[in-house]
């Protein structure tokens, strides 16, 4: 019952640009997020994705996936001044602990660019709703089939989701644990879940194709499209705004500013 | 072609089995009778029907028995699509059907299945509208004025069209794949089991819709509905909808006719594994003319009224006609203000709302409402699958959550809707054990607890059978039987008879009441379909909006019109047909019952027949 869509449903400036344009908006923030070595330049596109999330009222989505955001940001900090060159003046010195400041701020910054690529995306899909996306994807020039291939398994992922939480029940209500320490045990307890799952999956996947080809569904032949994309003024003053945010990142970081 | 003006569809000669590279059988060997579990066979058996133009035919039969299938030769499904072995020939709309892609004929022929998650490929409702035009190239500005004209045939003109389809009822998904159809604007449009999956307010709607449509009443440009209808229901009630009738037995049509004919040829019926419409069945009894019997409550009204007949009580006014949860024992289920609310991303929603409910030992109570009333949320207490949020459930005076999951799961089985959601194994007796197994049985107690249980659905000497290639009816039995399996004290049931056919359903749930009756297996089922509510539960409990709007005998709910309407649900017909003429009597909840109670006197077997006048929504025929 509970939604699994990320999208909300507003009427905010991002929900209003075209699909088309907010991949450039998320170009605009990943270009100087990746160009920039030092923190205090990637905090720009970072504060930026979460003004974003903002704007499309998508901070809510927030509390589905902190926990991965916060973990990534660790996981970065501890990681990353293991490989690389120690240098400038010692901030921690605790036993076996030992990191200077280039280390702490290159991983800062390590640990923030990923965050944003992230936070980037969260906005998009807070602010674009599936229909969006495949129709963002054809503007694109992607072919129909494909487009609609995704389509339909942006459609159906909470479907079968419903399905595999009945199926997971129904075996629950016949005495089904899952929390054997025995690692091949666990795994085969997965199998009356996985199967039910699978086989409903696979009965579906027929009558979804025949009723497919009963609407006249053939990609094959000729076939018009209801609603295109219009790419209107201000999805044209996003694209610009990518384009020189991006020539700027890579002029200012090609020059040494904002990196290592 | 010459047939094309006054015949739709016809079929010659058409033999068609699932198996690939199957010989086929020579028309001559093609008579007998067909296993309607066996699949291996040719499934159309030499089938020669034509669907009249300008008709709405309702095709009926046994589960298995080919009805989905001949469909599916309407619109090229067969041969095109479905890779099997066909013979014969298929004209619709004066062309070639075999030789003709699913596609192509989707210009003229539209279809809509029962499962309505599997036809919706729409990112929202104005896409999914857009969809069936936009493949057959329909130009842009032609779409906008078809999307509109679809979404209000179906009313659901007000959703918002950017809307995504997961998030609508399913009643609603329904109505919007016939927005989706109704867009191409077909000829001939097929319906195979439209409303089995919805609850009676969404059937009420598709109901509403095919009529518009049969009517020809669909407001808009240069298309106001199809020409000719073609359905499959198991449901009498929808059947009684259209003016001619098909019935299929053993892969051929078996009668054929209007449908006041075939609906009162009881012996048709009955060999072509059809329900006979309560009334019907009621009237033969009482000795009315055969081709006179009702076929609605109000032609069943203006009969007795007719014939002056009089009415009696028909039963004790607790007792089920299936002779189910008569004596009542010791308090089994206590739940007090029960509480439960799912998380979602916009906050919790509440779907159980202060729930006070006791069953006792034996009994067998029905849980009726609507879609979303929380009836199904309400039973997965019974089994701890839910725990309450606020409130609590006890069985037999312990909370449920104290009980393990294991513990609690060998005393309340639980029945869910669609067997394919448990079934996993490779054979039958391997799934049956499951249960058992889990709950610690071993040895020669699981051994005999598998034999018995197997015994009981009728499915011994089966047990190295493979589940998955077993019929609906059976894989039901499997599930049933992998529950009977950890012999529980309590069963509780999802949607029992969703999916079975007349005959399976009743042979499930006699079993069931049999159940009750000899082994005193208290039973809670969930259920839309009040004709099993009326047989077998002498209490009904009304869900409305998460709380019991009402608790109260069956009978008695049947009996007040009144109270029915207030919930939304539609009597069974003979209870509908006895509260006209019953005055203070207890009503009558069977045909049996009816017939008891108005064959005191032999008023109705002398009585002259009322003709046809009297008989109202079936005469569509001719519109």
């Amino acid at each position: 019952m509970s939604s699994t869509s990320l999208y909300v449903d507003a009427d905010s400036f991002l929900h209003r640009l075209d699909p088309r344009a907010k991949l450039a908006l998320l170009v605009a923030m990943a270009v100087p997020a990746y160009t920039f070595g030092r923190p205090a330049f990637i905090a720009i596109p970072f504060v930026a994705a979460l003004v974003g999330l903002w704007i499309g009222q998508g901070l809510r989505n927030l509390r589905r996936v902190w926990f991965i955001i916060v973990a990534l940001f660790v996981v970065g900090l501890v990681v990353w001044p293991g490989f690389v060159e120690r240098g400038g003046p010692v901030v921690v010195d605790v036993g076996p602990l030992y990191l200077t400041e280039r280390q702490t701020l290159f991983a800062l910054g390590r640990s923030l660019r990923i965050t944003s690529f992230i936070l980037g995306g969260l906005v998009y899909v807070s602010t674009t709703s599936n229909e969006e996306i495949v129709r963002g994807m054809r503007g694109l020039g992607l072919p129909y089939a494909f487009c609609f291939a995704v389509g339909t398994a942006l459609r159906l992922f909470p479907t079968f989701l419903d399905a595999a939480g009945t199926v997971r029940q129904a075996q629950e209500a016949r005495g089904l644990e899952i929390s054997s320490r025995n690692p091949i045990e666990r795994a085969r307890s997965f199998i009356p879940l996985l199967i039910p799952v699978f086989m409903t999956a696979f009965r579906n996947i027929e009558t979804q194709s025949m009723a497919l080809e009963a609407r006249g569904f053939d990609t094959r032949s000729e076939r018009t499209f209801y609603r295109d994309s219009d790419f209107a003024f201000r999805d044209w003053l996003a694209v610009g705004f990518t384009v020189a945010v991006s020539v700027a990142s890579i002029a200012l970081s090609t020059m040494g500013v904002g990196t290592f | 072609m010459s047939d094309s003006e006054d015949v739709a569809v016809r079929l010659r000669d058409v033999v068609f089995s699932y198996v690939r590279n199957a010989t086929l059988p020579e028309p001559e060997e093609l008579t007998g009778e067909a296993d309607p579990d066996e699949r291996e066979g040719p499934v159309l058996r030499g089938v020669d029907v034509s669907v009249p133009a300008d008709s709405f035919t309702v095709v009926m039969g046994a589960s298995g028995g080919g009805k989905s299938t001949l469909l599916r030769t309407f619109n090229a499904i067969i041969p095109d699509f479905i890779d099997g072995s066909f013979r014969g020939e298929v004209d619709v709309l004066g062309v070639d059907a075999t030789e003709t892609r699913v596609s192509e004929m989707a210009r003229d022929v539209g279809m809509v299945l029962q499962d309505y998650e599997s036809q919706l490929f729409g990112t929202s409702v104005e896409a999914e509208v857009a969809f069936g035009p936009e493949n057959l190239a329909v130009p842009a500005e032609e779409i906008e004025p078809r999307i509109e004209q679809s979404l209000d045939l179906v009313g659901l003109d007000d959703l918002e069209p950017h809307r995504e389809p997961s998030g609508l009822s399913g009643g609603q998904k329904q109505r919007l794949v016939f927005a989706g159809v109704a867009a191409t604007h077909p000829e001939l449009l097929v319906l195979d089991e439209p409303t089995s999956d919805l609850d009676p307010r969404g059937t009420r709607d598709i109901v509403d819709v095919v009529n518009t449509l049969s009517a020809g009443d669909a407001a808009g440009g240069d298309w106001s509905g199809p020409d000719t209808i073609a359905m499959v229901t198991h449901k009498i009630e929808e059947a009684l909808l259209a003016d001619h009738a098909v019935l299929l037995k053993d892969g051929r049509p078996f009668r054929s006719g209007t449908v006041r004919e075939v609906f009162t040829d009881t012996d048709a019926l009955t060999a072509a594994r059809v329900a006979v419409p309560p009334l019907v069945e009621a009237f033969d009894e009482l000795g009315w003319p055969e081709d006179d019997l009702p076929l609605l409550p109000e032609e069943a009204r203006d009969r007795v009224a007719a014939a002056d007949a009089e009415y009696e009580a028909p039963a004790e006014p607790g007792v089920a006609p299936g002779g189910t949860g008569a004596e009542p024992g010791d308090l089994l289920f206590e739940l007090s203000d029960v509480t439960f609310a799912y998380d979602t991303d916009r906050g919790p929603v509440t779907a159980v709302d202060g729930v006070d409910l006791t069953v006792r030992e034996g009994e067998v109570v029905a849980l009726v409402g609507h879609n979303g009333s929380g009836k199904t949320t309400l039973a997965k207490h019974f089994n701890g699958l839910h725990e309450a949020d606020d409130g609590s459930v006890s069985y037999r005076g312990r909370p449920v959550p104290e009980y393990g999951m294991g513990e609690i799961g060998r005393e309340v089985g639980f029945v869910f809707q669609n067997p394919d959601h448990q079934i996993f194994a490779e054979t039958v007796r391997e799934e049956v054990a499951f249960g058992p197994k889990n709950f610690g049985l071993t040895g020669e107690e699981l051994e005999r607890r598998v034999d018995r249980a197997l015994e009981t659905v009728e499915l011994d000497g089966l047990d190295d059978a493979d589940p998955f290639a077993f019929s609906k009816g059976q894989r039901q039995r499997v599930a049933l039987a992998g529950i009977l399996a950890t012999d529980p004290e309590v069963i509780v049931f999802d949607e029992p008879t969703t999916g079975l056919d007349a005959t399976q359903q009743r042979q499930f749930m006699d079993l069931v009441a049999e159940l009750n009756r000899e082994e005193g297996v208290t039973v809670v089922m969930v259920t839309h379909d009040m004709g099993t509510v009326a047989r077998y539960a002498p209490r009904t409990v009304v869900m409305r909006d998460g709380a019991v709007a009402d608790d109260l005998p069956t009978r008695e709910l049947f009996g007040d019109e009144a109270t029915l309407a207030e919930y939304d649900l539609v009597p069974p017909h003979p209870a509908a047909c006895a509260n006209a003429v019953r005055g203070d009597e207890p009503t009558a909840l069977t045909a049996e019952e009816l017939a008891t109670a108005l064959g005191g006197t032999d008023a109705l077997a002398d009585a002259e027949p009322v003709g046809d006048g009297a008989s109202t929504a079936t005469e569509g025929a001719d519109r």
